[in-house]
């Protein structure tokens, strides 16, 4: 018995060390900033997570000058996420971003125990400790801009709204869709409904079903789980949908039935993260996403946008487009008036 | 308001049939006295393997009925075996039996995932099967949209409700099932080889199970990802609770929890001030309601529930 357990503390002790680590950054003094990615599903889930990892291959294609070496932790519930963490830290990572605001709690944490190390997480307006960067994206505006098009292109005059969970940007996203709507079609009825997740694909695509068998005949819906009621739009012959993430242009059934779609670029906030942190800042500040600093990116499908895509609506989205650039304080889309009750 | 009571029912069947099919799995197993808590990982696996063999043969695209029905059948093969895994655990090594079942609850999902991300890569989805109006019956005013306008897996589904009920009361295996999870030193005695009917329970269990996950990532959501079962394993396990381990009060149970889950869309849909959040645990609540009020209701419960058996220890 002595003998195995001397023997399983040999084994143990090492990962132990290694996953504590030396409770300093062993940055690399090369210049190379290292970043790390900590996601809860996966970096091809054609939504929350892969548009942050695309965001960060992107910003370091598009900063060629820079020696960036980049990591990522798929699946991390924020339980098991601080462990992975601290090998990271370990590791010498200049950045850690936990990409969700779930990790919230976790990030506090690390950055008190590691002050050198430079950390991120969100979506969240809060200003962190002075190591904590905060990111939001402003998606009203994309919100807005899709609802645009489906109160326009809806003949019903029934649109559909599956959303997660009511709070951070989805909760954003939707009631900017609403206001777009309103905007061009004060008539239309605005299903919304959410599943209370943001990746049950089965539960998105029954209120999906739900929502076309009441007449709605454009819906959209934002997170991973969106895939799932995209999937179930997929099914009508008439119905269309907006997204959320320009990856779901690329998917069989959004080639089909995907009208359009918006997307945060997160390769902005990186590069905005990398100048900073290279200049000494180390967080204590909040990056927002909008139109105006190149936040959200948007785009028609090519072989629905003749059919779809009017040009007067072509020219009501991009006037919007504008307008948003013009205000990047973004009080054209007041998003928190939107009662659902009301509609 | 005909035509939204319309669509919340018409959404009953086709939307129960997953909870269906693994809660008359799950059924089986706690009849013969082994409660299989890894149901959920038994779906993951079924809904992967259902999902992959179309999309390979079509990668993605339009394929011939055959895959699907490939698919089917082998998530229920792929069912069949973790049955006898399972059983290898609890019958034979006489595991407990409720942390064997979390254990290959985590071993499903988890190989699911890990096979689905090495065979197909990133979220992906496939036409799957369609829904089948039988004629002149479909045409039928409100009847025609409820019961006849859904795919095929979900009427054999139903139809599995009455058989289940034959194979369990009326043959002798079913006896055999019972008097296991009954009394199995009573059946022992009687020349009933116990482990052999735990294991055929188990193997039925699986493939039943396993279908449920196919019928999920084929007819349903047409695509397959990690979190696709999403707690729907551990919902069939407490709902042979809910239906007293009786093919037709689980069928009830199943629909009643559907219902639950589109009435609770419909009232978020027609904007009534009511907090989402609520709205989304209600099917949860009413099972756990349902369950306090007929928990009493012992008489039916299969009485070796979750003991093992040895033959050589006398009780």
């Amino acid at each position: 018995m002595k003998k195995l357990l001397v023997l399983s503390l040999v084994l143990i002790l090492p990962f132990m060390a290694f996953a504590q680590g030396s409770g300093e950054s062993a940055a690399a003094d090369d210049g190379t900033i290292r970043i790390a990615l900590i996601i809860e599903n996966t970096i091809d889930d054609k939504g929350w997570c892969q548009s942050m990892h695309d965001g960060i291959t992107q910003a370091i294609a598009e900063m060629p000058d820079k020696k960036i070496e980049y990591s990522y932790a798929e699946k991390m519930l924020p339980v098991d996420a601080g462990s992975i963490a601290r090998q990271y830290v370990a590791q010498g990572y200049d950045l850690i971003i936990a990409h969700g605001a779930q990790y919230k709690n976790l990030v506090l944490e690390m950055a008190e125990e590691y002050p050198n190390v430079s950390f991120a997480f969100g979506t969240s307006s809060e200003i962190g400790p002075a190591n904590v960067f905060t990111y939001m994206p402003e998606s009203e505006e994309t919100g807005y801009i899709n609802g645009i098009i489906a109160g326009t292109d809806t003949t019903a005059d029934i649109v559909g709204l599956v959303g997660p969970v009511d709070s951070g940007d989805a909760a954003r996203y939707n009631r900017g869709f609403v206001l777009g709507v309103q905007s061009v079609n004060p008539d239309a009825k605005i299903l919304v409904a959410h599943t209370g997740s943001f990746s049950d694909y089965v539960k998105s695509s029954e209120v999906a079903t739900s929502q076309l068998g009441n007449g709605a005949d454009i819906l959209t819906g934002s997170s991973q789980q969106a895939i799932g009621a995209l999937r179930a739009t997929a099914e009508s012959p008439t119905a269309m949908w907006v997204g959320q993430d320009l990856a779901q242009l690329t998917t069989e059934e959004g080639k089909a039935k995907c009208i359009a779609a918006s997307a945060y670029n997160y390769a902005a906030v990186v590069k905005e993260l990398v100048e900073k942190i290279e200049n000494g800042t180390l967080g204590g500040e909040c990056i927002p996403m909008n139109f105006a600093n190149g936040g959200f990116v948007f785009d028609y499908n090519p072989d629905l946008k003749a059919e779809w895509v009017s040009p007067e609506l072509e020219a009501k989205i991009n006037e919007t487009i504008e307008s948003f650039k013009a205000d990047p304080d973004g009080t054209l889309a007041d998003w928190a008036s939107v009662d659902y009750s009301t509609l | 308001m005909l035509d939204i009571i319309t669509n919340m029912l018409s959404m009953c069947i086709p939307f129960s049939v997953a909870l269906l099919l693994a809660s008359l799995g799950e059924m089986f197993n706690q009849r013969a006295g082994v409660f299989n808590l890894g149901c959920e990982g038994v779906m993951a696996m079924g809904a992967f393997v259902g999902m992959l063999i179309p999309f390979l043969a079509g990668q993605g695209g339009a394929v011939a009925p055959v895959y699907n029905v490939l698919g089917f059948v082998s998530a229920a093969l792929l069912g069949v075996l973790f049955g006898l895994f399972f059983g290898v655990i609890t019958v034979t090594f006489r595991a407990p039996q409720g942390i064997a079942g979390i254990g290959l609850q985590m071993f499903g999902v988890g190989t699911a995932g890990t096979l689905f991300r090495h065979f197909v890569g990133g979220t992906q989805s496939i036409p799957g099967i369609s829904d089948i109006d039988i004629p002149l019956l479909s045409k039928i005013p409100f009847i025609g949209d409820v019961f006849f306008s859904h795919n095929i897996v979900a009427y054999l589904a139903y139809i599995l409700v009455p058989v289940a009920w034959y194979i369990l009361f009326k043959t002798y295996w079913g006896l055999k099932v019972r008097a296991v999870g009954t009394n199995p030193r009573a059946a022992d005695s009687m020349g009933i080889n116990v482990t052999r009917t735990r294991y055929e329970a188990l193997a039925l269990g699986g493939a039943l199970a396993g279908l449920a996950g196919a019928y999920l990532s084929i007819a349903q959501a047409k695509m397959f990802s990690d979190t696709l079962i999403s707690g729907r394993g551990f919902i069939a396990v407490a709902l042979v609770y809910f239906g007293h381990w009786h093919p037709v009060q689980i069928m009830g149970g199943a629909l009643l929890f559907t219902f639950a889950q589109t009435f609770q869309t419909v009232v978020q849909s027609m904007g009534i001030s009511f907090p989402y959040e609520l709205a989304v645990m209600l099917p949860y609540v009413l099972v756990i309601v349902v369950l306090s009020f007929t928990s009493r209701n012992q008489t039916t419960a299969p009485t070796a529930l979750g003991k093992p058996f040895n033959r050589e220890i006398r009780t």
